[in-house]
């Protein structure tokens, strides 16, 4: 269990981070996303331990995370930019996270050797983008962290890499409950594998559900009536947006399902259609909602 | 064992409850026949394991399957399994089908007809398992 409360971060004068208080199931696929430059990256440098908070507390199954070695030997961070030591060979940096981590697995390493297929006496200085990215998932896997904390995982990797990561990601989950954190903005890459969500903006949390709920809570209605549109109609439903296709209306509804229709139902629409959301709509529909300005960018 | 539209707009657990649901009415899944691990779900198709662990559980609240402690889920016999929830739902469809063939001018008797062809072809409705023939492969 990773429980962030009231944290607050500033950089200079400007504050980046606004009351931040969420938690994060262990055995859990949380997906941070956000608008570039909510405070994602900050955010998880400040649950890794690598930022300190100025207000509130993060700890993980109970205990600080700053400068907390008995914590972060459990913990593996692979930033977005990532960092090996120049001249370094994979099977040297190997050696090193063995030293650091006291839970590194050789056997696993040498497993995870066929699954990459990358020469270990090459200098990883040497390989392209998304090789070293394969790299770090390699080192990090081998570690066999209790908590993996992943900023844009998925960027630079080509699709079969991206299925095996992903993969090597839910086994570990389902095998020792291993907890995730993904940071991107790149909904759609986490739409499949995370279980809980948490939408970053301006530095405050907006929403945060479990995934399945989320999507079950709001949907897309396409709705014609013979007439006028009932007024009364409107009132009843509570509606995020509203968008005018010739006679037939786009509106985006929140409720549960069965409620949504019974009520639609009961006023006699010649066209009715209720679907789902994608992640991608559900995040764009709730950023407009709190002010970004969505329009603007998506012209 | 089966697909899932990974792209669909569809939660993919409701995708898994509706595919298990599928797979248990059409009898490719037996009575009493062991569910795949959420383990080995999970690991095969590239599937949170919490969403794996969600399906089943709402299966099992809706009387497809059941869970043993330590053993696994398993498939529920027939006669218990047919919901309310599930028999509401189809009369909602038909309900909607019958208003279309009425509306493009199907006559009640053509209905009528339709429904005794389909009750002939069926055994209407009656499960027979010995006359099925369909499992043969399996025992």
């Amino acid at each position: 269990m990773i429980k962030l409360q009231e944290v607050t971060k500033t950089f200079h004068k400007q504050q980046v981070l606004h009351d931040i208080t969420f938690q994060i199931k262990g055995g859990s696929i949380y997906g941070l996303l956000g608008s570039n430059g909510a405070g994602k990256t900050t955010l998880l440098k400040i649950i890794v331990g690598i930022l300190k908070q100025e207000q509130g507390s993060v700890q993980i199954e109970g205990q600080q995370v700053f400068e907390n070695i008995d914590v972060k030997k459990q913990m593996i961070f692979i930033p977005d930019s990532l960092y090996f030591f120049p001249h370094y060979t994979i099977e040297q940096m190997a050696k090193f996270y063995q030293n650091i981590y006291p839970s590194w697995n050789q056997e696993r390493f040498v497993e995870l050797r066929e699954v990459f297929g990358l020469n270990i006496k090459k200098k990883v200085s040497q390989f392209s983008k998304g090789m070293r990215r394969q790299v770090a998932f390699w080192l990090a896997l081998s570690a066999m962290p209790a908590i993996l904390v992943l900023d844009e995982p998925f960027d630079g990797l080509d699709p079969v890499v991206r299925r095996k990561v992903k993969n090597l990601l839910i086994q570990d989950v389902a095998d020792r409950k291993m907890t995730v954190i993904i940071s991107s903005h790149n909904l759609r890459e986490v739409e499949d594998i995370c279980d809980y969500v948490g939408i970053l903006h301006e530095g405050s949390i907006l929403l945060e559900k479990d995934l399945d709920e989320l999507k079950a809570d709001i949907h897309k209605v396409q709705i014609a009536f013979r007439n006028h549109v009932p007024a009364a109609l409107k009132n009843e439903l509570s509606i995020l947006h509203e968008e005018k296709r010739g006679s037939v209306r786009l509106w985006i509804v929140r409720g549960a399902e069965t409620e949504v229709s019974k009520k639609i139902e009961s006023y006699q629409p010649i066209v009715y259609d209720l679907l789902p959301l994608t992640l991608e709509e559900i995040f764009v529909y709730e950023m407009g909602g709190a002010g970004y300005n969505v329009e603007n960018i998506l012209v | 064992m089966f697909d899932l539209d990974l792209r669909s707009r569809k939660p993919i657990y409701e995708q898994l409850v509706d595919k298990f649901k599928e797979l248990i009415m059409k009898e490719v899944l037996q009575a009493d026949e062991k569910l795949p691990s959420v383990r080995t779900l999970a690991r095969q198709m590239t599937i949170n394991p919490n969403t794996i662990q969600k399906a089943y559980r709402e299966l099992e609240s809706q009387g497809y399957i059941y869970s043993l402690k330590g053993k696994g889920s398993f498939v529920q016999a027939s006669s218990e399994k047919v919901s309310q929830e599930e028999l509401l739902k189809v009369q909602e469809k038909l309900k909607a089908a019958i208003s279309e063939a009425l509306y493009l001018g199907m006559k009640r008797v053509d209905i009528e007809l339709l429904l005794d062809e389909i009750v002939e072809m069926t055994g209407g409705g009656i499960r027979d398992d010995k006359a099925s023939g369909s499992n043969e492969d399996f025992s």
